[in-house]
């Protein structure tokens, strides 16, 4: 075992922590706003609102994050930049990692944010609506502040989830962190230096993100 | 109603499965008159060898029947994977491994060799009206390369261990999609398969540039070191079919330039 060769690819490492990061920024970002966008929708009584929600919901959910992301990389982003700018280049696999990773967290935050405004008693709405507001201004101001604070535990699972996910981009090349690992323990025919690295810097972040950020929103939020 | 439905599907299951085992265990030869030789594959490297349904096909393949043919022994393909196949082969558990495996140096102080049945070359892959006649030509550009192959190598030997063009895809035809794509301006790879694959894709265009400070690879077919009597057997099966064209043919057949 030779350790040696992390100093030797610290390049491709350090490369890879910053795109991880970057990723997973985009991809909580993006995706809490789609999910929240499609979880109204899902409890919209409009049906051409609710249908294309859940179906949305649906496919997300019920594919393998592997499969979208050889799908939007391969197929759909090229056919995108065919059909509507055919003389330039799709963009490269870090923008198809953005998408994947946003289009697929927003899937399952829609749930967590749904069910998170659903555990709110009817009545705060009803209470709301009784003292004038419009529907969206309830929603807006009395029932996602609270639904929020119920939603956090929930949605820091999510986050960790999707920065362990983001290792999948790996088989597009893009250069995170699981692409640094796989690339030198392939070239170099060491196992466990590359690997170990690895996990353990993913177990630094999901660390991070868990103990420092998602308590930190808990306590910032407690409405105890 | 509802739990004898349960049970009919447990037992459809289970007489299922019984079925499934005695089928697979009467599959297996029960006499041992003629030896049948084990020759493991990594069937993950098209042309060269694939797999197709529950076949094994390939280019090394068809040498490999066309051996056995010429030297008259018989054989089984398992496909392996790259790693055990080593393992198996030093440890006998496997007769031989013909699965595009470069004879290199390194290679021959543990396992014996026959003689090569294929020439190797890296080829670098671009656009067709490209200014790029040789690999330097790329400096600061993308290039696609499957990792850890021969065209990797030597992309880092030019441009450096941790050049940040270089993309490593899990296999070639990603990178040859890629570049299709406009995403890497060149693919490096071996002749065969990137002709291969290149040729698939049709209507576009591209050409096909051999640089020619990469040294050419010969495969060959790997057995344990020592065993010189399969060693013996598989190169005069090879010069047979060398002598009398059979092996370009199979060569023809899968690689048309």
């Amino acid at each position: 075992m030779d350790w040696s060769v992390i100093y030797e690819y610290r390049e491709l490492f350090i490369r890879g922590i910053f795109y991880t990061i970057a990723l997973t920024a985009v991809g909580i970002g993006c995706g809490t706003i789609l999910g929240l966008f499609f979880s109204l929708g899902k409890m919209s009584g409009n049906p051409f609102l609710r249908i294309p929600a859940a179906v949305y919901v649906e496919v997300f959910r019920g594919t393998p994050m592997f499969v979208q992301i050889l799908l939007i990389h391969f197929a759909v982003i090229p056919s995108i930049w065919d059909v509507f700018m055919p003389e330039q280049a799709p963009p490269s696999a870090l923008f198809s990692g953005f998408v994947a990773l946003s289009l697929n967290a927003a899937a399952y935050i829609a749930e967590i944010f749904r069910a998170g405004i659903q555990s709110i008693d009817p009545g705060q709405m009803e209470a709301a609506r009784s003292l004038g507001m419009t529907k969206g201004q309830a929603m807006r101001l009395v029932m996602i502040p609270q639904a929020f604070t119920r939603m956090l535990p929930a949605l820091g699972n999510e986050f960790i989830s999707l920065l362990k996910d983001s290792s999948l981009l790996a088989v597009i090349a893009t250069p995170e962190l699981g692409y640094a690992a796989l690339s030198v323990a392939k070239n170099t025919f060491e196992r466990y230096p590359p690997y170990m690295t690895s996990a353990a810097i993913y177990l630094i972040m999901t660390l991070f993100l868990s103990r420092v950020v998602v308590r930190g929103l808990e306590k910032r939020f407690s409405s105890r | 109603m509802k739990k004898n439905w349960w049970k009919t599907l447990t037992f459809a299951l289970s007489i299922g499965l019984l079925l499934a085992g005695c089928s697979v265990g009467g599959d297996k030869p029960t006499s041992s008159g003629d030896k049948v030789y084990v020759i493991g594959t990594d069937a993950a490297y098209p042309p060269f060898e694939k797999m197709e349904a529950d076949k094994i096909t390939g280019f090394d393949i068809d040498v490999m029947q066309a051996i056995a043919d010429a030297a008259g022994f018989k054989f089984e393909v398992r496909n392996t994977g790259w790693d055990p196949l080593f393992d198996g082969v030093e440890k006998g558990t496997v007769d031989a491994g013909i699965s595009s495996i470069t004879i290199t140096d390194e290679r021959k102080q543990k396992y014996d060799f026959t003689e090569p049945y294929f020439e190797a070359n890296q080829l670098i892959l671009v656009g067709a009206d490209s200014p790029v006649g040789a690999l330097t030509d790329l400096q600061g550009k993308k290039i696609g390369v499957q990792s850890a192959t021969t065209g990797e190598t030597v992309v880092k030997k030019a441009f450096g261990d941790t050049y940040e063009g270089i993309k490593g895809y899990e296999d070639t035809p990603s990178a040859v999609d890629d570049f299709f794509n406009g995403r890497v301006e060149a693919v490096v790879a071996d002749n065969g398969v990137l002709s291969y694959f290149a040729g698939k894709i049709e209507g576009k265009q591209y050409k096909l540039i051999k640089d020619n400070s990469f040294a050419p690879e010969h495969y060959g077919i790997m057995v344990q070191k020592g065993n010189t009597e399969f060693l013996t057997k598989l190169n005069q099966g090879l010069k047979i079919i060398k002598e009398n064209g059979k092996l370009q043919e199979i060569h023809d057949k899968y690689f048309k330039q």
